[in-house]
């Protein structure tokens, strides 16, 4: 198991963390699965993906991946990048204090969930 | 979605005629790299990682000759298809184990309108179901044959 490392870019992670999510949802969801299934698509290989999540937690701050956990409870899209100053989850206009910083991970006023700055 | 519609999703700059790579990871990357090409996407290795993870539940090459590469990503805007041809083939893990020659790569945020992404996958899964088709596919030399042929086989 990796340690975070201070210097990896955490909205990164956070973004592939969420990609994988997804991905494990859409697996487990029924519907979709079969629908998948259906097309001729074998999805066998979960087990994979929640190893693959496993290593992207362990490179996330600790702080930051509870952060993430806790606002995925609630919100589908957890991590959202900030474009032409709005949050694209819930498209409130993010504070002027906002500004772009690299590896910044901030949190929306309006709807919590967890923005970085492409 | 109304099955004349699909020819829309694909675009000229989507459209790689001569793909190069002859691995699953590099034929990958180069498709890739034609999204942030033309997307505008600075970070391609988010959507080569969730492709390559989308790989390792199953393989896409589920037809013989064709892969269907798809998964969802923050990384892209919108629902965005690549269409690539590879000459040589590549080795792609098929499920029949022979090269793949055609390729069509589906990428749709997380969130999109009617799960558009599961219905214009399940469109393009059926505009190769027969050898004929499949066979046009790999012939396929530019854009505007792309676009006819997925016209006449979208009527």
């Amino acid at each position: 198991m990796s340690t975070p490392n201070q210097t990896e870019d955490q909205p990164r992670l956070l973004v592939a963390l969420q990609d994988l999510d997804q991905m494990i949802r859409e697996v487990e969801d029924k519907e979709t699965s079969a629908e998948l299934e259906a097309m001729g698509f074998s999805l066998d290989g979960v087990e994979k993906i929640r190893e693959a999540r496993e290593k992207i937690c362990s490179r996330i701050k600790p702080q930051l991946l509870n952060r993430y956990q806790r606002v995925a409870r609630n919100l589908d899209r957890t991590v959202v990048p900030v474009v032409n100053e709005l949050c694209t989850g819930c498209f409130a206009k993010v504070p002027t204090s906002f500004r772009y910083e690299k590896g910044a991970v901030l949190t929306c006023e309006n709807c919590g969930r967890m923005l970085y700055f492409t | 979605m109304m099955p004349n519609e699909l020819a829309s999703y694909f675009k000229d700059s989507l459209c790689i005629c001569d793909l190069k790579a002859t691995s699953k990871v590099d034929a990958l990357s180069e498709m890739v790299d034609a999204i942030c090409t033309s997307r505008a996407i600075k970070d391609k290795g988010i959507i080569l990682e969730m492709l390559l993870n989308r790989e390792s539940l199953g393989s896409t090459a589920i037809a013989p000759g064709v892969a269907f590469p798809h998964g969802r990503s923050l990384a892209v805007p919108d629902l965005t298809i690549v269409f690539a041809r590879s000459e040589s083939g590549v080795e792609f893990d098929a499920v029949d184990k022979k090269s793949t020659h055609v390729f069509f790569l589906i990428i749709a945020p997380p969130q999109d309108r009617d799960n558009l992404y599961l219905q214009v996958l399940g469109q393009i899964v059926n505009l190769v179901r027969d050898d004929a088709a499949r066979k046009a596919f790999a012939r396929v030399a530019t854009y505007e044959e792309l676009q006819q042929l997925i016209g006449s086989q979208s009527e």
